[in-house]
């Protein structure tokens, strides 16, 4: 794997972001009414918010007006919040962390939890324990975040059992305990849907591999079957195992957005609700910018993770 | 599978045929003198349960026949087009898809506004991308097959090849991912509803009575419970049919 | 050649010995009879050829013996003994103890029976260590010198290659290095030429003589290839659906069959003596079609492709200008790579391509160029039988379009057509209404071939169309090509990478090797001493049957 195909692979992310910055900023354009409109209110005239709109560039045409934007961000200016008078880029930098924090948690945890049940599924396959696990994978996948959220608010947290905190939010910094009786939850919730579906690829995946000729091959060398699952079977299945979690992540990005709100965590998604309700388009423009280039930058990662682990990948 | 499948289908699709039980409007009480209880206006769980079955279904088979509609027409496009149509087209969605899609949604929500048809508009429009892209890599895989080989070496019109040779074939793996993506609708649709984006009161969407109830989900866990578990199992339901439908379509079953 | 030593007169147990073994699989739709009474045996040092078509059972008694066998395998009480002790009612640590150190298997496809992610010394290594206890310094150095018995050339180095990074002969010598580890009592060979070229298998299939020669080794060869099973074994089974219908020293079986279906097997295999093509055109028949220097380049990008990810190109032909006779059969050979497909897309319009096909007398310079008329006119049918038909279509459509593309005969005498063109395919009217997952390998080739014909072209090329298919079933869709060109006259471009059997078939043969066309010549000129070196290697490498059979 060289240097070129990295450098192209990042010319290729760098290209999509683009797409995206300028399908967020026409979904803008789109909109009725405009930024002016919004922080003048009801009681703007017609006077005040054309001056206003004058101050804000915003009766330039789209072109200008897009690569301001571009240029600004470049300068790691995103504008200022409209409803709270903060530069965009304080309030979403402090939520960035918190968020990270809590996605971060999940992600390990499920890759932890996850994979693990996917090869114990695919080798038990068909007895017992593999219907069992895909029983509960099933339920798991179906059961969207806010209901898991709620159903679990409602019996762990709830007055009948008040094991952990109903919401709220820790600084890991401030305290590893209450950080961690803090995220339980929330990331528990996330990580329901994830893992069900990670195990179920990787117990696909798996079973796949068991079933090619090379571990037909190793079995029939009279290798103990220890050997076959964790020198043969093992090392192939990781690579797609990365593959699946590096898609799944995007599934993690939306659902932190719900999760976010119902446990009162101040990251980017309960700041991206707001943001809707109160139509901040900076701050929505900056948040889907931001949320898109984690999720590039993760599969970037990924892909190079994978052309890692598996030789025969060959990138020209 | 099929069997489990069909199961858990028919108690989805059996309350939603067209009964409507209109909400009985009752005194407030959170004790089970109803079979799933009532809710915080006394409105029957079960009767509101019901009344909300055929809309939520409803979501998630239009807003997922659109979405694999449009994407599936882009995705062939692209797959039996080829070139710089292909390219642009793959750039595009390379894009689109970099956004996560409960995002894309909540965008375009925010900006149609609220409601159930925008938010399956909504829906429909993020299960674009996606659908196109496996849309194209069905068709991709079809076109070199050597019997689509054989008709063009033959001479036949493109809409010959495209129609009779390519499409049929090409289909599977798109209803096969359609029914998981019917899943997901309900799911969003749900999400949506809960977020007081989807449908509005005094609608009976499964998502909007789990959020009207969360302030007396401690009082009473059924009035969150019972919508929640619904929702969840209407889910269930077709990831059990699609997977079910994954498994007779493979085509390494013999005949 | 396969050195027939015979056996030392103090009686030895057979290493292999197989008594009334029968086995069978449970399935959805009844039992499946996969072994009927096997009585089989192999000597100490001697190699026993196993020869059987597909669905003859003949893997799973390769499995049967090393105990690898599914869950709704059943068993009868047959014996399994090696070197006179039981195979049966051992405990799986047992079976693991044998297989690999006792019994040890060569597969078909080294591409797909390596570890992709492991190396191939550890590969090999891993059988040393677990089976005779060595560190793994000592299974390097075993490893290394292992390979070098196998005529790898610098076996140091490849013991550090991944399994892509090696050639498929490679590959194979490391599968077989594997089996010869831990010096067996058997060797189990599953096909070990099949997936590989011409030359390639030649050069396995003599190290694999002269490994036996070295070692002794008792050997239980199995394969679908009679001719080349003659070359290799000493005594030979023959197995058809499940059951032993012959048995014996290789050269009583070969030179005197005793059972129907050995006899039809061994007419079926090609043998360049027996001639079966037509008769040839007189000379001054004017040419049909021509290539000149066509050239092929895959991979070609626009600029702004190769801007934004370049990638190499890749010559699938350089420079090839052959010629096809109204009424000829010309054959192309070469091995896979060589450009002999390249140039089959190219004649039925299917690839872009640089250079002249010049056709009736029109000049065609590019794909675009080329018109209905000429695709009417030249028609192709490919190797693969389970993709050369549209699955969701019945035969009566899939033979139907030609007729109504080129408007062959008015709607209302379509159905006539169709069925007489089944008729001269030789298969039942009543076919008309089957899909394709109804038909057997060869009766999908039939109607492939019917689809070409129905078109009433001038040139059909046959892109390798017998090479998906048994050998016995070979021969009846290569006799009747043979049969279709006498009665319609057309040209033929019969495509393939079997020597023999093309001998048997064409006027003139072409041959290619990477891209290039090294050699052209007439049938009768074959064995000349002034044909290509490639040409002549090719020869070597598949000599024909009758010679083998003493």
């Amino acid at each position: 794997m060289t240097l070129g195909y990295l450098a192209r692979r990042l010319l290729a992310v760098i290209l999509v972001l683009f797409v995206v910055t300028f399908a967020v900023f026409a979904i803008t354009m789109i909109l009725p009414g405009n930024a002016a409109v919004m922080i003048l209110g009801e009681y703007g005239t017609d006077e005040a918010v054309a001056a206003l709109e004058r101050r804000l560039g915003l009766d330039q045409p789209w072109y200008i007006q897009y690569s301001n934007w571009i240029s600004g961000i470049l300068q790691g200016d995103f504008g200022q919040s409209l409803r709270l008078s903060l530069p965009v880029a304080d309030v979403v930098g402090d939520a960035f962390w918190n968020s990270a924090s809590l996605a971060i948690t999940a992600l390990i945890s499920v890759t932890i939890i996850a994979i693990p049940l996917g090869v114990v599924a695919a080798l038990k396959r068909g007895t017992t324990a593999d219907l069992v696990i895909g029983f509960f994978s099933y339920i798991g996948a179906s059961m969207p975040e806010f209901v898991t959220a709620t159903l679990l608010l409602v019996f762990v947290a709830g007055p009948a059992l008040g094991l952990l905190p109903a919401g709220g939010f820790v600084a890991l910094g401030e305290s590893v305990g209450g950080f961690a009786a803090h995220v339980v939850l929330p990331a528990t919730t996330l990580g329901l849907i994830l893992t069900a579906h990670i195990s179920r690829q990787v117990r696909s995946e798996m079973s796949e591999v068991l079933a090619s000729d090379y571990i037909r091959a190793a079995r029939l060398k009279g290798l103990t079957e220890r050997r076959v699952i964790r020198h043969h079977a093992l090392p192939n299945s990781l690579a797609p195992a990365v593959a699946v979690i590096s898609l799944d992540i995007g599934y993690l990005l939306g659902g932190i957005i719900v999760v976010e709100e119902i446990f009162a965590w101040p990251g980017l998604g309960r700041l991206l609700i707001y943001a809707l309700e109160n139509r901040d388009l900076p701050v929505i423009q900056a948040i889907t910018l931001l949320l898109a280039t984690v999720y590039a930058l993760s599969n970037l990662l990924s892909d190079i993770i994978i052309a890692f682990l598996d030789p025969r990948v060959h990138y020209a | 599978m099929l069997v489990m499948g069909a199961a858990i289908l028919g108690p989805i699709l059996a309350p939603y045929d067209p009964q409507v039980f209109h909400p009985a409007v009752r005194l407030q009480g959170p004790s089970i003198t109803h079979w799933l209880g009532t809710d915080q206006f006394g409105r029957d769980l079960l009767s509101r349960l019901l009344n909300g079955a055929p809309s939520t279904i409803f979501f998630g088979l239009g807003a997922t026949v659109l979405g694999v509609g449009a994407g599936s027409v882009i995705g062939v496009i692209a797959g039996t087009a080829g070139g710089w149509v292909d390219s642009v087209i793959m750039r595009i969605l390379d894009g689109l898809l970099a956004v996560p899609e409960l995002l894309f949604t909540l965008l375009i929500v925010t900006f149609l506004g609220g409601g159930m048809g925008q938010a399956m508009l909504a829906v429909a429009i993020a299960f674009t991308p996606g659908m196109a892209r496996i849309a194209r890599s069905s068709v991709l895989s079809i076109r070199t097959r050597e019997y689509v080989l054989a008709a063009v070496a033959r001479g036949e019109p493109s809409h010959y090849i495209v129609l009779r040779e390519v499409l049929p074939n090409a289909i599977g793996p798109i209803i096969v991912e359609s029914t998981i993506r019917v899943a997901f609708a309900i799911m969003i649709g749900a999400t949506l509803g809960f977020l007081g984006l989807g449908a509005q009161p005094p609608s009976t969407e499964w998502g909007l009575m789990v959020a009207e109830a969360r302030h007396f989900m401690f009082r009473n866990a059924w009035t969150v419970a019972v919508p929640g578990v619904a929702i969840a199992m209407a889910a269930m339901g077709f990831n059990l049919f699609g997977d079910a439908l994954r498994d007779s379509l493979d085509p390494r079953r013999s005949h | 050649m396969a050195g027939a030593p015979i056996p030392h007169a103090g009686v030895r147990k057979p290493v292999l010995e197989i008594s009334g073994y029968s086995l069978s699989y449970t399935t959805q739709s009844g039992p499946l009879h996969a072994l009927k009474n096997i009585d089989l045996s192999v000597e100490h040092g001697q190699t026993h050829g196993l020869v059987g078509e597909s669905g003859s059972g003949k893997s799973s008694l390769a499995w049967a013996i090393l105990r690898y066998l599914p869950d709704n395998a059943i068993e009868n009480d047959g014996g399994l003994l090696l070197s006179g002790e039981s195979l049966r009612d051992r405990t799986l640590p047992q079976i693991l103890e044998i297989r690999g150190r006792r019994v040890s298997m060569v597969f078909q496809d080294p591409s797909t029976s390596l570890n992709p992610a492991m190396r191939l010394g550890d590969q090999l290594s891993e059988v040393l260590i677990r089976h005779r206890g060595l560190t793994s310094r000592e299974a390097l150095e075993e490893s290394e010198a292992a390979l070098a018995r196998t005529g790898i050339v610098k076996p140091r180095e490849m013991l550090r290659r991944f399994p892509h990074e090696a050639s498929g002969g490679e590959k194979q010598r490391v599968v077989i290095a594997t089996a010869f580890a831990c010096n067996p009592e058997l060797i189990i060979f599953d096909e070990p030429t099949t997936a590989l070229d011409i030359i390639t298998a030649q050069q396995i299939l003599e190290l694999f003589n002269q490994l036996q020669d070295e070692t002794s080794i008792s050997a239980l060869y199995i394969s679908h290839d009679l001719g080349l099973v003659s070359r290799v074994a000493d005594t030979v089974s023959v197995l058809n659906a499940g059951e032993i219908v012959e048995s014996g020293p290789r050269g009583e079986v070969f030179s005197n069959p005793r059972n129907d279906y050995t006899k039809a097997l061994l007419e079926a295999v090609p043998d360049p003596k027996h001639w079966l093509g037509i008769s040839e055109p007189p000379p001054g028949t004017p040419a049909l079609i021509s290539a000149e220097a066509v050239t092929v380049e895959y991979g070609r990008q626009s600029r702004i492709g190769q801007m934004l990810a370049p990638k190499p190109t890749h010559l699938g032909a350089k420079d090839v200008s052959l010629t096809v006779h109204k009424g000829e059969l010309v054959g192309l050979v070469g091995e896979s790579g060589s450009g002999k497909s390249t140039m089959a897309k190219v004649l039925s319009g299917l690839q872009e391509f640089d250079g002249t096909v010049r056709f009736g007398d029109q000049d065609y310079t590019s794909l675009k160029k080329i018109d209905r008329d000429y695709r009417r006119a030249v028609q192709i049918v490919f190797q693969h039988p389970d993709a050369s038909l549209n699955p969701r279509q019945r035969v009566r459509e899939i033979l139907s379009r030609p007729l109504k593309l080129y408007d062959i005969v008015p709607p209302d005498q379509r159905a006539g057509r169709i069925a007489e063109l089944l008729e001269k395919v030789r298969l039942p009217a009543e076919f008309v209404d089957r899909f394709p997952h109804q038909l057997s390998g060869g009766e999908k080739q039939r109607v492939a071939i019917a689809r070409a014909f129905a078109a009433e072209p001038e040139l059909v090329i046959c892109d390798e169309i017998t090479a998906a298919l048994d050998v016995s079933v070979q021969a009846s869709v290569a006799d009747l090509l043979v049969n279709l060109q006498e009665q319609t006259g057309t040209a033929c471009l019969f495509i393939t990478h079997d020597l023999n059997l093309v001998r048997q078939l064409a006027h003139r043969i072409c041959v290619m090797q990477h891209g290039r066309l090294v050699d052209t010549f007439h049938r009768d000129d074959t064995e000349r001493s002034d044909r290509n070196p490639y040409t002549r290697a090719l020869l070597k490498a598949v000599p024909p049957p009758a010679s083998q059979a003493v």
